[in-house]
């Protein structure tokens, strides 16, 4: 393979402290999502399929777990020489006192000396955060094609909710000519995906000097970017139509995996050209049970089910005893629910046991209830 | 530390599995949905610390190689460890192509190996065995040679085409016969012989100027009379695949999930290629029961005592029972399978109804569109 012309950063530093439980002890974009998958497979996976060989992750809480499972860049293809994924989490320097990432934009500035050591001429910034599948080379031909300096990647919102984002006012040739961070009255409907592609030495220049800037807040929407447009450089907002979702919240994330068991889904992953990589566990293909009633699911391998699961998400290894049952639900890896027990409008984490004949959850409650702590059955 | 290099044998002549083995060696055929046979004995060298695993071929490589890959997916060492592909230089269906020739083809890796003793395990079988703890029982006691068997009470009906060891009372190996039917109680020979590499090397010299039409247990059987070799007993579930019919039965036990647990210990991990597919999508109308499913599939029709591999595409209104479908199969509307093995990225759309027997299990050819 050629040359690494663009090199991807994703930051992935956030907790996801609107996920309550689920990000006690992993950071956000290693939750799991979609029976088998971890948030961060998506992004990764998309610059493995676009052709980006080397992926610096930039972590910060609880970032363990992230860690050791994102430095294994063989599951995702990123292991050929000159290639792979690169944990940066902050580091102490000989010239600076070890020191947080303090914003977006200061997480790539802490690794100058990384990304220049691959000598690259853009520079692609993702967020750890989001589902969705996108072609980054695509992007980076339109970034080329406009002579941009920057380009960012946005999808149109419905107007109503456009005040709840990062918004892009751009001139009828998708120059960006305004930036509003969540406006009360948004001019457009363009909403920012957290995607850039930067000229590596342009970016390289304003970061040395927001690194400087005591006012700033080393954040990308609130200081690189207007400082780019006040500097008059091409911006170019390039559209992305297809899905994307940021799991941020219980219900959101319970909602995005809903979505995959729509037929059609709008979120395909079943597509050979572009598959989502993720970690292979070592387990068995799905068992089904004499007894069991499966209708309007996604399973992933692993899982033995003897029960009833109806419009349900199932994770790797989850356990459905006779008579359960699991409705309108999300069951993350390993999760056990005893026989008899009753799971609605439940998103159940991680190992968690359900005992015989609980009810959890409710078919008419308005959010998602997340349980993360064993539940006691009737013994 | 005591250590064996690993060698898996391909089968041999005396088995066929109809239709499958037309397209691929009988380690690469798919089984139980997500693995390979050739998984489990490799997975039990990998698991008891063997790392040096030279896996033989002869014909229709494509498959069994493609599987393989560099071997990364069995947890071997990738420096000190290696996965060997190793080719038969024989023609096809020539009487002269048997594992003695294979080695012998071959017999420079086999002697440049550093380990004192070698493991022979067979590609046909499937079971859980601690190579580590027979060489150890092997060395412990002495012989020169020891085969692993499994018994069982069942051998009029099961593994009719594998071979028994007949015994005597200090677990002497007498002989090696193919089993008749003609008794329920046999000692079935799991393809497993363990002894010293020098041994081995020596004896694969022997058989081929001897004769080039032995095989490795020809010679061995040959040899019960003036070496000391002993027979150790298998437990724990035991299947072959040694014919088409057993396939489909081996297959077909392990639906049942206590069997399965009596093969798969969580301890003892079966590896296997990942295809990175996703999960499977139950639709509306999905009636699925006692069933052994992978991911990828998509399904809406009924599935009942089944095993639906990878990628599989099952239509509203059709009826699986009693089959096994191999990857990337699509059974169309309204069709109905019974005791059938439906090969690899066959279409069923036309016909609406292809039934076998449980005696007699049909066979879909790969590729077919019907």
């Amino acid at each position: 393979m050629k040359h690494n012309e663009m090199l991807a950063m994703i930051l992935a530093g956030g907790r996801g402290s609107r996920l309550h439980e689920l990000t006690n002890k992993v950071a956000k974009p290693a939750v799991g999502y979609g029976g088998k998958y971890r948030i961060i497979d998506f992004p990764i996976s998309n610059c493995a399929n676009s052709g980006i060989d080397v992926v610096g992750v930039l972590t910060q809480y609880e970032s363990v777990i992230l860690n050791s499972y994102v430095a294994a860049g063989g599951r995702w293809g990123l292991d050929a020489k000159d290639s792979g994924v690169f944990v940066l989490p902050p580091r102490e320097k000989a010239d600076a006192n070890l020191d947080v990432y303090r914003g977006t934009a200061d997480a790539i500035s802490q690794n100058i000396d990384f990304i220049d050591g691959f000598g690259p001429e853009y520079l692609l910034v993702l967020s750890g955060d989001h589902i969705y599948k996108m072609d980054y080379d695509k992007m980076l031909s339109y970034h080329k094609e406009h002579n941009a300096d920057a380009t960012i990647a946005v999808i149109e919102v419905p107007m109503k909710e456009a005040s709840r984002f990062g918004i892009m006012n751009t001139d009828e040739d998708g120059r960006i000519i305004e930036f509003e961070e969540k406006p009360p009255q948004p001019k457009s409907n363009l909403a920012s995906m957290g995607i850039y592609i930067f000229n590596w030495k342009l970016l390289r220049k304003m970061l040395v000097a927001d690194m400087k800037n005591t006012e700033s807040n080393h954040d990308f929407g609130k200081d690189i970017i207007p400082a780019l447009l006040a500097d008059e450089r091409k911006l170019m907002a390039y559209k992305f139509k297809g899905y994307w979702k940021d799991v941020g919240t219980i219900d959101s994330l319970w909602e995005a995996n809903m979505d995959l068991i729509e037929a059609p889904s709008p979120l395909d992953l079943s597509d050979p050209t572009w598959k989502i990589y993720t970690e292979d566990t070592n387990s068995l293909p799905q068992y089904i049970g004499e007894d069991a009633k499966i209708s309007h699911a996604y399973i992933n391998q692993g899982c033995v089910i003897e029960g009833e699961v109806r419009n349900s998400v199932l994770f790797t290894g989850s356990r459905i005893a006779p008579e359960a049952k699991i409705i309108d639900s999300v069951l993350m890896p390993n999760v056990i629910v005893e026989e008899g027990a009753v799971v609605t409008r439940a998103l159940i984490a991680d190992g968690v046991r359900i005992g015989a004949g609980a009810v959890v959850g409710s078919p008419d409650s308005e959010h998602i209830e997340l349980i993360s702590k064993r539940v006691k059955g009737d013994e | 530390m005591n250590s064996a290099l690993g060698i898996i044998n391909f089968a041999s002549n005396h088995t066929k599995v109809t239709g499958l083995q037309d397209y691929r060696s009988v380690g690469a055929i798919s089984f139980l949905g997500r693995y390979r046979v050739i998984d489990f004995p490799i997975s039990n060298f990998s698991n008891s610390g063997m790392e040096n695993i030279h896996v033989y071929t002869r014909w229709k490589p494509r498959s069994l190689a493609e599987h393989l890959g560099t071997g990364r997916q069995y947890n071997i060492n990738s420096k000190r460890g290696r996965l060997h592909l190793l080719f038969a230089e024989d023609e096809l269906d020539s009487l002269y192509s048997n594992d003695i020739s294979a080695y012998m083809d071959n017999i420079e890796v086999i002697e440049n190996s550093c380990h004192d003793y070698v493991i022979v395990a067979s590609s046909c079988m499937i079971f859980k065995q601690d190579f580590k703890e027979l060489l150890d029982q092997h060395i412990e006691s002495g012989a020169d040679i020891t085969l692993l068997y499994h018994s069982t009470d069942n051998a009029k009906e099961q593994f009719l085409t594998c071979q028994t060891l007949e015994l005597n009372r200090q677990k002497g190996v007498l002989s090696i016969t193919p089993n008749r039917g003609t008794a329920k109680n046999r000692q079935i020979f799991a393809g497993t012989y363990v002894m010293r590499r020098d041994l081995f090397i020596d004896m694969i010299k022997k058989a081929h100027n001897t004769s080039a039409m032995y095989s490795l247990m020809d010679w061995v059987n040959l040899m019960c009379n003036e070496m000391d070799i002993r027979g150790v007993a298998h437990r724990g579930y035991f299947g072959s695949i040694t014919d088409f019919k057993s396939y489909y039965d081996t297959s077909m036990s392990l639906i049942d999930l206590k069997t399965a647990r009596s093969l798969f210990d969580p301890d003892w991990p079966i590896y296997t290629r990942t295809s990175d597919s996703c999960p499977t999508q139950y639709l509306e109308g999905a009636d699925v029961k006692a069933s052994v499913i992978s991911n990828g599939c998509r399904i809406e029709g009924t599935i009942d005592h089944s095993i639906l591999s990878r990628g599989c595409i099952i239509k509203k209104g059709a009826v699986v029972k009693n089959c096994v479908i191999l990857p990337d199969v699509v059974i169309g509307e309204d069709t109905v399978l019974e005791n059938v093995v439906v090969d690899k990225h066959v279409r069923i759309n036309h016909i609406k109804e292809v039934k076998g027997t449980p005696e007699h299990p049909g066979y879909v050819k790969r590729g077919d569109h019907l």
